[in-house]
């Protein structure tokens, strides 16, 4: 295993500060502790090469497990080992190891081309000359920024400091990379780039950790999905399971010559009655088998169109975060 | 370490270029830094223009103390007193990991990119200031220039100090710029020669908060008449570092335990 | 047709928006009242070493530029607790909002500004008056045995009440150019240490070589600071023109008068300038 968590928790300790006045003025004198537990002990193995998607809902610990993982804070109790390293004590040999792309924390300075930053790093990271080079020309061409690179950052848009960060985070061929919600904000072609970048980086060999709120990305990008709520781990497994995860079902949208028959069956549950000829309904495999729906659909009504979807993992995303 | 000064240079350089992204204005800025900090020189110059003075001191000799200072600041300013408001930027808008993420110690991190270009300005100033003063005094011998250096060093080492306090208060105490005001009041004893103030404030400010040592005590030396106290305050400088070390670590130690 | 309003009335609505502004401000700044507390440090701090150098100037004689070691340390108390009364950031705030852009939020308000950002002066204000200024005020006369009576409490509140204006105003203006230039931040500095300086914060303006005196007599930087000290401490002198204190009074009102219209007309260009670029 590359990287393996084993109950980790942590406990921050704020103040309990009351809202009326007397509450305030006794809290001058005595404050009553208050613990929150951001971690409940969670536990899970990364494997080299993998690319692992988090979910969870705001303040259900997702940042909190990227940032002991990347060494920024330590646990109150348990153990984490990345690639032999306990991040938060060997932080200095461990994060050259490393990269992490923040998505609203940038890396690079306003006012002069990236490039410069890129420089930065170079001496930061102690990257030989020619391994710099092939390097950076390699994911400038990949990204496609070779007239990019040496604007000042603030005439770029979105989209290309975005792919920027990306190079700041691998100019050191990082066996690891983070990302904190790397897409946000972004438009569907520079979305579609960097997803295919990343793709291709973990062809190459390089493990990815990506913590978002766009599904998007977790569809595009992820093989394994980890959800992480109310400090504890509610799932940790691929994609098609998360699709599973409340039984085989599809989405159908149907249109028909003749009006629609009786669809009030068990196993059926129209979503949208759109005419008497139109319908979206959801068909639970498990009671009503797909060629039986079909056939009963035809001989009564004659199917004009009928299309055929995986149901949005949207759904069993929410049903996880409300556990 | 070769290697740490040349991450440092490159750190400036690409401070310095993006400064200059505004030519104007950072020329402008510069010599503004300049001229702000002539502020308490030219009361100085007022005072004595009126015909006041400092009992025991002429005005030149006031006005060492106060260019020793300057210049003391004029070189903490641009090249590492920038951890401050760098830190309490990063803190408060969350990039203060960025920092964390580098294979280098925070503090060197928050050294680099804190270079301030601008700042320059007060070098210049601070460096006219003690020239200027200097010219108008009899030139010191070898022994007492060797002595002042040393001094000097210390200065610039509990500039340094301060500048550890402050930017580790900035850590816990997010996004308050006002602890500069803090450090200006303190230090602004060190203006003036510490002969003027008062028996006991004159042992607080040199053998217990090292801020005679940023001006008075390196300047005395220059003039041939080293203040009571020199070696003490050497100490206490000394000490004064390595507590301000200590300080920096432990407020570092309640970020990365709490996040930030 | 639209409603016909009173006079009575529009003075009413705009009694309630100051009130809701004032108020509301108060309240943003109360969470930052540990930061302002740390005047109550830094004042007397600073004002100490005050004490010490005109202590030594006064070693060897008894007046210095027509004042006694007391009368100078009365000035500096003064100077500091004008200070913490009329102080705000006018200033950063306006040019902050226009470099990024909020500024348009404001112009879609019935509300002109310029009203808006005095109210939130008056609410912060507020706020220092106990934060601030009392405890500064009491450590100076209980610890510092300064005399911070003014000689004639009237004219010293109505002097002071003006330069609480022309302040705001002097910051506002400056702020203005924020239409005009991107990075003000030098220019801004450089005209805070002049202001200061030419008002009398730092010095009191007689010590001023007397061919500069004149030119800072004509100057609208004096009645901000140099003015209402000089009228708490009882007389006035100035490039060797000695004024009543209702006539110096009267003259700050004819510069407060002036510099309002200097900020509306800057303004008036600016929204000029603001609207015809482009947000």
């Amino acid at each position: 295993m590359l990287i393996s968590v084993e109950n980790l928790t942590k406990v921050y300790k704020t103040y309990q500060r009351g809202s009326s006045f007397k509450e305030t003025v006794k809290s001058l004198l005595v404050r009553k502790p208050l613990y929150v537990h951001a971690l409940k002990g969670i536990s899970f193995g990364i494997a080299a090469g993998e690319l692992v998607g988090f979910l969870g809902p705001n303040g259900a610990g997702k940042s909190t497990t990227l940032k002991i993982l990347t060494g920024i804070l330590y646990p109150s109790s348990g153990a984490v080992d990345v690639m032999g390293y306990t991040p938060w004590r060997d932080r200095k040999k461990y994060v050259a190891k490393i990269g992490a792309v923040f998505g609203q924390k940038s890396q690079l300075l306003w006012d002069i081309p990236p490039i410069d930053a890129f420089y930065l790093n170079k001496a930061i990271y102690a990257i030989p000359d020619r391994v710099f080079k092939r390097t950076m020309e390699n994911m400038v061409e990949l990204l496609d920024l070779k007239d990019v690179i040496r604007k000042p950052t603030r005439q770029l848009s979105l989209g290309e400091r975005m792919k920027c960060e990306f190079i700041m985070a691998m100019l050191h061929q990082p066996e690891i990379v983070f990302l904190d919600e790397p897409t946000i904000g972004l438009d569907v072609i520079a979305k579609d780039k960097i997803r295919e970048f990343i793709l291709e980086m973990n062809k190459k060999g390089v493990t990815f950790i990506l913590t978002t709120h766009d599904l998007s990305d977790i569809e595009h990008l992820a093989r394994r999905v980890i959800v992480v709520n109310h400090g504890e781990i509610v799932f940790d497994d691929s994609i098609a399971t998360l699709r599973r995860h409340w039984g085989e079902k599809k989405i159908i949208a149907v249109s028909t010559v003749h009006p629609l028959p009786d669809l009030t069956l068990p196993g059926i549950t129209v979503t949208k009655r759109i005419s008497d000829y139109q319908a979206e309904l959801e068909l639970d495999l498990a009671v009503y088998e797909l060629n039986k729906f079909i056939a009963l659909v035809n001989k009564a009504s004659t199917i004009r169109d009928l299309s055929v979807q995986e149901p949005q993992i949207e759904e069993a995303i929410k049903v996880l975060y409300k556990k | 370490m070769r290697n740490n000064i040349r991450i440092y240079l490159v750190g400036a350089k690409t401070a310095l270029a993006s400064r200059m992204a505004y030519r104007a204005d950072f020329f402008m800025s510069m010599l503004i830094m300049l001229l702000v900090e002539m502020a308490a020189p030219l009361i100085t110059i007022m005072i004595y223009q009126n015909g006041a003075t400092f009992p025991g001191w002429t005005m030149y000799e006031a006005l060492l103390i106060q260019g020793v200072f300057l210049l003391g600041k004029g070189i903490a300013a641009p090249f590492f007193f920038g951890i401050v408001w760098n830190t309490i930027e990063r803190v408060q808008n969350g990039t203060f990991d960025l920092l964390m993420i580098k294979p280098k110690s925070v503090l060197f991190m928050a050294i680099v990119t804190g270079f301030d270009a601008e700042d320059l300005g007060k070098l210049i100033g601070g460096t006219t200031l003690f020239t200027l003063a200097l010219s108008r005094l009899p030139m010191p011998g070898l022994g007492e220039w060797l002595q002042f250096l040393l001094l000097f060093l210390l200065t610039l080492a509990v500039l340094f100090g301060y500048g550890l306090i402050l930017a580790g208060l900035g850590i816990v105490w997010i996004g308050n710029f006002r602890v500069y005001q803090i450090f200006e009041s303190i230090t602004n004893f060190g203006l003036y020669p510490a002969a003027i103030f008062s028996k006991p404030l004159q042992t607080v400010i040199t053998l217990v908060i090292p801020v005679a040592i940023l001006g008075s005590v390196p300047a005395t030396v220059l003039l041939g008449r080293p203040s009571a106290g020199t070696i003490g305050a050497v100490g206490v400088g000394l000490l004064f570092l390595l507590f301000s070390l200590g300080f920096w670590r432990w407020m570092l130690k309640k970020y990365t335990s709490v996040g930030g | 047709m639209g409603k016909r309003v009173t006079v009575g009335q529009k003075i009413g609505q705009w009694m309630r928006v100051l009130k809701a502004t004032a108020f509301s401000t108060y309240k943003e700044w109360v969470a930052y009242r540990s930061q302002m507390a740390v005047t109550i440090f830094v004042g007397p701090v600073f004002f100490l070493t005050q004490i010490f150098i005109w202590r030594a100037v006064y070693a060897a004689r008894t007046t210095l530029n027509g004042l006694t070691l007391e009368q100078m340390l009365t000035y500096y108390g003064i100077v500091a607790v004008i200070g913490y009364l009329t102080f705000d950031s006018a200033d950063w705030d306006l040019q902050w909002l226009i470099r990024n852009g909020s500024f348009l939020t404001y112009m879609l308000r019935p509300v002109s500004y310029c009203f808006l950002a005095l109210a939130q002066k008056i609410g912060h204000r507020l706020l220092a008056l106990w934060v601030e200024l009392i405890p500064v005020y009491l450590l100076f006369i209980y610890l510092f045995k300064i005399d911070l009576v003014p000689a004639q409490p009237g004219w010293a509140i109505l002097s002071l009440g003006l330069s609480f204006i022309l302040v705001y105003l002097t910051n506002y203006c400056i702020g203005i150019t924020a239409f005009w230039f991107t990075k003000t931040e030098g220019l801004r500095r450089a005209f805070l240490t002049l202001r200061d300086l030419s008002a009398g914060m730092l010095i009191p303006l007689t010590f001023f070589p007397k061919g500069m005196q004149k030119v800072l007599f004509y100057l609208p930087f004096q009645f901000i600071t140099y003015v209402p000290t000089r009228v708490f401490i009882g007389h006035y002198e100035l490039a060797g023109i000695s004024l009543s204190i209702p006539q110096v009074v009267g003259l700050q009102f004819v510069a407060t008068l002036v510099m309002f219209a200097v900020a509306q007309l800057l303004w008036y260009f600016g929204i000029k300038r603001f609207t015809g670029v482009g947000a």
